[in-house]
Parts: C-alpha cells; structure tokens; sequence
C-alpha cells in the first residue's frame, strides 16, 4: 500500500533521529520471534498522524489505578538501554504520577492537553475498582472515568502488571479490581502480565510499537507471544527432577536445592511466560532460582486459583497433579 | 477564614494523596490529608492459609517492596512458633539492606530533588567539565526541542531554591547517575531475593533461598559499589544542600510537626537480637536539650477511625481492628487511620531512627542550629544509609561463618504446617519507618490480619480529640507567600518519603452513593 510505505519511512526518519533504529530494537526484545505476526491495525494511521503532528517525540501517559507502584519501579530498573535514555531521550513521558515534576493542576492540565491531542501511547498500571468508583479518586474524578477518556484517544494501549491486565489481588478483594480486558471492553490492549511487569516486556513493547506502528502478535488472552510463547516448565532447569519424581521437602537440605517444588506450590506447569529464559534484574535471577515457587502471576486466575500458595491444594495445583497423573508433561521430542 | 487551595494529586510519592491547605498571611493555617485509593488487602486475607499473607502484603507496596513481607513473615513466625535459624535472618537482612539502599537515593535524587534545583540554571553551567557539558547539552536540546517532560511542568523555583549553575550540572548528573546505581542496588537484592521489586525468598520460618559462596562474593563486590556512591555522592549531595543553599530551611524547621518521634527498633547486629542498627524508642515533644526516650509498649498503640470512611468506633489495638467501610461517613476525608501512641500522633521514619538514636551526625547538626523538619528528614536518610552499608558488611562476614559450619538452616522446616490457633505481631523498621502487622489465626486459617505502616503513622487524620496528624501539623506554619505556587507544601510532605498505597486497608462497602469530599 502506497500510503503505509510512506508511513512507515516517516517513523523512521523520526525515531531514528532520536536514537532508536533497528538495532536497538532488535537486541531488545528477542529478535526472531519479534518479526512474526504483524498485524495490521487500526490505529496504525491514528498513531502516524499524532507524531506528525505533534512534538518530535512519542507522547507517553502512564496511568496508575489500584496501583503498588512495583511496575513502575520494575521498570525504573532497566539498564539496556538505561531508563534516563528512555525517559528523556525516546518518549515524552508527559504523565506519571511517581516520576514527573508537576503536582497538583499542573499535572492535570499536563494530562489533559495531551489527552485531548491524542496519539500517545497509554500505559496502564493498577486496577479499576468495580464494586464502588471512590476506592480510587485521582484529582477528585473516579480513575475509571479517567481511564476511559484516556483509552479514547490512545494509539495504543499497554496494561503493564497482574492488576491492570486481569485484576490481579485486587480481584479478590471487595473492591473487586478488574483489568483492562472489563474496564475497556472492545478495545485492543495489549497485555503485560507478571506481578510486577518485566522491564524488557514494557521496553521491547513500546519501543516495538513506536518501530513499527503495529501492535506485535498478540496469544488469544493479549499477551505478546514474543514474551509469552512457552510454559515456564518446559524451559525450567528443575524439570529434570520433574520428570523423576523428586521433589523439594526441606529448603536446608542441599541435595534438595534443585529439586522440583510442585509439593511447595509451584504453579510453573501452567504458567506461561519467558522468566526461565530472560530472568529478572538483568539476568541476576529470578523466583524458581532463588527456591520460591512460581506463583502464577502470568495468567489470568492469579490470585485467586493459585491460593493457598504455598502447598499443593490449590486448584491450579490440583490441576497440575491431574496433568501429571494423565501424562500430560511428557518432554517434547 | 484564608484561602484553601488543594494539591491533588501530589506526585513523585508511592501512591495516591491529596493534600489541602488553608493560607492565610502567606502561610499556611491549617491542613487535611487525604489517602484517596484504597484496595482492602486485609478483607482478602481473611480465611486464607496464612502463609499467604507475607507474598500478598508485600504488594501492600511496590517502591518499599518485601517490607511488609518481612514483618509479615515475622508475624507469622510469632504465630507459628517459628524460630528463624540465624542463616535465615542474615539473608533476610542482606536483602532488606539492598533494599534501603536502593530506596534511600531514589527518594532524595528522583522523588524530591526537582523541589530544590532550578534545573533551567544549568543553561548557564559556564565550566569545561566534559562529563558536566554532555548533562547541559542534554537538557538544552530538550528545551530546544520545546519538549522538557516529565521535568516541567512544575512549581515555580523560590527563594529557597538553589541556582547556583554548578551545583545543580551536578545534581542533576548524580541524578542520573543514582538511577543506574538504583537498577544495581535492586540486581544486589535479587542475589537472593529473587527478583524485585517483591522479592519472593522470604516465608514464615525462614528464607528459600539457600546460599553459596559465589553469592556472597557477588554481593559484596556490588555492595562496594554502592558504598562508594553513598559515601562520595550521596551522602555529600545532601550535606551540601543541607548545610548550603537550604541552611535558611533548615534553621527555619519548616515541616517540624508534633516533634513525637517512634521507632519499634529493628534489623539485628547479632543472632540474639542484642544490638540493633536501629534502637527503639519513644519521644514525646522533643527537647534536643534534654532528649528523653522511653521503651516502647506494643499495648500503647490504638488506631481513630473518627475522620476516616469507616464505621464509627472508639480507638482500639490494632489486633482488635474492625473493618467496615463508610463512604458516606459526614466528616470524614481520607481511606487512612489515624494511628496514636498512648493517644499521641507519632512521626516515624529516619528521622525518628536517628534521633532515637541520638546519632551523632544528626544531633550535630541540631546543634548547629537546624530544628527537626523537612532538611534534617533528608539528612537523616542519608546518614542511615551509610548505617545499613556498613551492617550489610558485617552480615556477610557473619554468613560466611556461619554457611560454612555444619548442619547449616536457613529455615525452621518443623513450623512450617499453620497452627490451629494462634497470634503474632511482627514488627520492622524499614526505610519509611516503623512498621507493625499483626495476626490471628483460628481452624489453620487467618481470623484476622491488621497493619500499620509508617504512611499510616505520618499520613494520619485528626483523632476524635481533633488533632491533627503529622503530615497536617507539619504543614502548619509553612511559608507560601503565592497559593499558585505552593512549593513549600510539597517539600514539607515530600521529605517523609509518602508511600500510600500501603497506608490504605479496607473493607466492606455499603453503599454506592457518590460522597462529595471535594472542598473547593
């Protein structure tokens, strides 16, 4: 198509006079799978539109609802490429109640100029309480009306964390927190899930979208299936123990240290995500490594379906077993 | 009656705040502070098994993480009988060390140094520094290119506001500079903790995380790197504001507050709990000439729900905490307690520590003429930075000894199945202050789980005797000569490091009528 072509040459020219070019991408997010499944979207030609016409750089609202802040911290951590290199240098980061200046109405009037321009990519951390707007007032207005308005003139939206992708604790609390995928029915979101979200997720997310223009290829409950391709157990260094029954029973005991932990709760099994292979803190560790269990906080029943945590009664681990006893985590050839 | 004027939100802090001021005479004369996000982690863990309650309390708060992990797992480990092996304990400290230290820099570099420096001045940096030049180059091509977020907007600087060119090329250099060493600290923790923010190694009982000797060397060739950032740039960042551009401030004692400093005392020099990096104690109305601090009594501290949206009910010991929510209560303004100390607003954090502690870094500076308020709350993080640095060294070398004896735990396997019944309190000081959970456990399940958190302490409303919390009473008195531009407010609330999230529990709502709490 004639017009894509020049659309995309645009991006281009803009994005790489701010530094990101292929290369950098490429070393980010995983570069093989990144490349499959493009698909065409929507606001592809909304998107081109507001860097055109608004300032050189991509603008950025970052929302935060029934929030922890652990997903911004998550991502206050990424070292390659440094975050002050994002922060200042990639996007114009035009609304973030923990890291931007302004306070008050200048935050609001911040927010609200570039909501009503449109174009910017909305992030989104925390949940929407369901049973009652008051439980989360953000400059006096209910959070889910302010969401709402934000979604409307986004060219893409990103839930980052277990709550804002599909409630997460929250969930299971009386104000009832849903995700993104209630709050903004109809909507594509494209949807971060980990309790927090993985730096490299966000990054390798945006900066795919501000690349491309396109949303990358999505599984059938939104996650990018650069990220979220494989269950954590098939890449899982205790699976071998797996495999031959032998399970952790005492975490002094050193012969144990890497035996499997399906006995303490591990919900690994049916947990889909890339933790085993990229690992957290820059490759430092991540919670299997350091003898906890997989809590789960990749799919969409966490919390409520992994509880209690830390044995194997709950109905995921109930599942798993079920799984195990019909031979069903059989090592693929 | 002067003038009201509302920050909401109040940004650069954990959470979701609205603080409201009443000015008059260019100062301010009264103020509301008000917790607007609440979650109900509480009314979750009700009926859970509770080993549960310290992997979900953790999310209580993603900046401070895994602090409420800790004192919920030492609740539990109250209320289990647990007795944590000491090899357990170090590596529960070596990460909450990581995670102070990580903590304290973000706050003074990222969360509040935009509220002192004028970063414009830096268009002026006249100096041949290479290192300096590439900062100005930085931030004038943002300014050229007429997109200066998330740095502007903002308050207007004032004329406490330090403008000096080559004092702020440098802040704002180390401002960069602290967050790479932020990302490192956070890989330092995860060592053993897993990953962060959340670190997933601490359960009742103990830690997973079984240590090997690569580790311990990991951790403090990591650790000297943050030794040398908080002793040749933190620690002289905030000396040099301190003592330099906001002296005036600090003499002033603006955000000073009820002068009543709490601290439970916390993180163990040795395996018997003797000596502690942080003492514990209680100061009532602060004489810095005659400083008397008394043993604290867990039995003296009572929560007001008065001005809060929850059901009315005389002040009660957190294990006897009630949750129901009132939306619609007349009067109320804020999802926090009000937490009291024998009936008295207390303030917790590092200043609290250090003065409980009569530090005597600290202390010299009180001496020197700085009174008790915002600048001496910056000082005093810094100086207890250094403090957990050091602690950390001295854990390592006991966890070499100690990994390397036979029979090494880490955790205490025989309590690790729930109690029938069964109540604990676990208390901790992390970096926003002193900290208590506390549960009670009926049929292997919990009956019920309360918390106070530092942010509930300081971010407190009125009792039902009507006095103000600590954020509130430290606001009195204020200089904010323009109400467009209230930059004192935001220092002041600022300096106690807010984190809200975690200050809000509940409940149980009863209605979905629309309550009007906006006060214009």
């Amino acid at each position: 198509m004639k017009g894509e072509r020049k659309l995309n040459k645009n991006f281009m020219k803009i994005f790489e006079a701010h530094g990101i070019n292929r290369r950098d991408f490429l070393k980010y997010c995983s570069a093989t799978a990144a490349l499959f499944g493009l698909s065409e979207l929507d606001f592809t030609t909304r998107f081109a539109h507001a860097v055109e016409t608004a300032s050189s750089k991509p603008p950025v609202i970052w929302l935060e609802g029934q929030d922890c802040a652990g997903c911004t911290i998550s991502f206050l951590g990424i070292s390659n490429p440094p975050v002050a290199s994002i922060i200042l240098d990639k996007i114009s980061l035009r609304y973030h109640e923990t890291a931007m200046a302004a306070s008050g109405y200048q935050a609001e009037e911040a927010y609200s100029e570039t909501m009503k321009k449109g174009g910017y990519v909305l992030i989104v951390e925390g949940s929407v309480p369901s049973a009652d707007d008051r439980y989360c007032m953000i400059g006096g207005r209910p959070f889910r009306k302010i969401l709402e308005e934000a979604a409307k003139n986004a060219a893409a939206i990103i839930a980052v964390g277990a709550c804002a992708t599909y409630g997460g604790i929250p969930a299971a609390t009386p104000t009832k927190g849903i995700g993104l995928n209630k709050a903004l029915p109809g909507k594509t979101v494209i949807n971060l899930p980990t309790c927090p979200v993985h730096p490299d997720h966000i990054a390798g997310t945006v900066l795919y979208f501000l690349t491309t223009g396109k949303v990358p290829e999505l599984d059938t409950i939104g996650r990018p299936t650069m990220y979220f391709r494989e269950v954590i157990h098939d890449n899982c260094r205790r699976r071998a123990h797996f495999d031959a029954g032998q399970f952790l029973t005492d975490w002094n005991d050193p012969k144990q240290r890497d035996w499997c932990m399906l006995q303490k709760g591990c919900k690994g099994p049916i947990t889909t995500s890339d933790c085993p292979v990229r690992r957290w803190n820059n490759g430092i560790n991540f919670c299997i490594d350091c003898g906890a269990v997989c809590m789960g906080c990749a799919e969409p029943g966490f919390y409520a379906q992994m509880t209690p945590l830390y044995t194997a009664e709950s109905e995921t681990s109930k599942k798993i077993l079920a799984m195990r006893e019909a031979g069903m985590f059989k090592k693929k050839a | 009656m002067g003038k009201k004027i509302k920050i909401d939100p109040v940004t650069r802090i954990e959470g979701h705040l609205s603080i409201e001021v009443e000015i008059e005479d260019g100062k301010v004369k009264d103020a509301w502070s008000s917790g607007t996000m609440a979650r109900g982690f509480e009314a979750l863990l009700t009926g859970k098994d509770p080993r549960d309650a310290s992997y979900i309390t953790s999310r209580f708060c993603g900046v401070c993480y895994s602090v409420h992990q800790m004192a919920s797992a030492r609740a539990l480990d109250a209320a289990f009988g647990a007795k944590v092996p000491w090899g357990g304990s170090l590596i529960r400290n070596l990460v909450m060390g990581a995670e102070f230290i990580y903590d304290h820099p973000l706050h003074f570099y990222q969360l509040t140094a935009l509220d002192y420096i004028d970063i414009m001045a830096i268009a002026n940096y006249s100096g041949k520094d290479k290192e300096l030049l590439a900062v100005k180059d930085k931030i004038l091509s943002l300014v050229k290119s007429k997109d200066t977020y998330p740095l502007t907007p903002r308050y207007e600087p004032d004329e406490f506001t330090v403008k000096d060119p080559d004092t702020v090329i440098s802040a704002v250099k180390h401002y960069l500079k602290a967050l790479k060493m932020h990302a490192h600290a956070r890989n330092m923790g995860a060592i053993w903790g897993g990953r962060t923010p959340h670190y997933q190694n601490i359960v009742v009982g103990g830690v997973t995380s079984y240590p090997d000797i690569n580790q311990v060397a990991r951790f403090r060739t990591m650790l000297d790197e943050q030794k040398k950032f908080i002793e040749e740039i933190y620690i002289p960042d905030v000396l040099t504001f301190g003592t330099g551009p906001l002296w005036p401030l600090a003499q002033m004692g603006v955000g000073g507050g009820h002068y009543n400093y709490l601290s439970y005392g916390g993180l163990e020099k040795d395996a018997e709990g003797k000596e502690l990096v942080f003492p514990a104690g209680v100061i009532v109305g602060l004489d810095p000439a005659n400083i008397k601090v008394s043993p604290v009594d867990q039995n003296m501290i009572s929560e007001s729900v008065h001005y809060a949206w929850y059901k009315e009910k005389e002040p009660v010991h957190p294990y006897n905490g009630e949750q129901v929510f009132n939306l619609d209560k007349k009067g109320a303004y804020t999802f926090i307690k009000a937490p009291r100390y024998n009936g008295k607003p207390m303030e917790v954090g590092p200043l609290a520590r250090m003065i409980v502690a009569g530090n005597k870094d600290v202390m010299g500076l009180v001496e020197k003429g700085a009174k008790p308020g915002a600048v001496a709350r910056h000082a005093a993080r810094a100086v207890e930075t250094k403090l957990v640095v050091d602690a950390c060294y001295k854990w390592l070398d006991q966890l070499m000894t100690e990994m390397t004896k036979p029979g090494f735990k880490i955790h205490d396997t025989d309590h690790w199945e729930p109690p029938d019944s069964g109540m604990g309190a676990g208390f901790y000081e992390p970096p926003r202050g002193a900290l208590g959970h506390w549960i009670k456990i009926k049929d292997k399940k919990i009956e019920n789980y309360q918390a106070i958190v530092p942010s509930t302490w300081n971010a407190s409303p009125r009792c039902e005797n009507g006095v103000r919390g600590q954020y509130e009473e430290s606001l009195i008195g204020a200089p904010v000569p323009d109400p467009k531009n209230p930059i004192n407010v935001v220092r002041v609330i600022r300096s106690f490091d807010p984190c809200l999230a975690c200050a809000v529990h509940i409940i149980d709502p009863k209605t979905n009528e629309i309550h009007k709490f906006i006060i214009e």
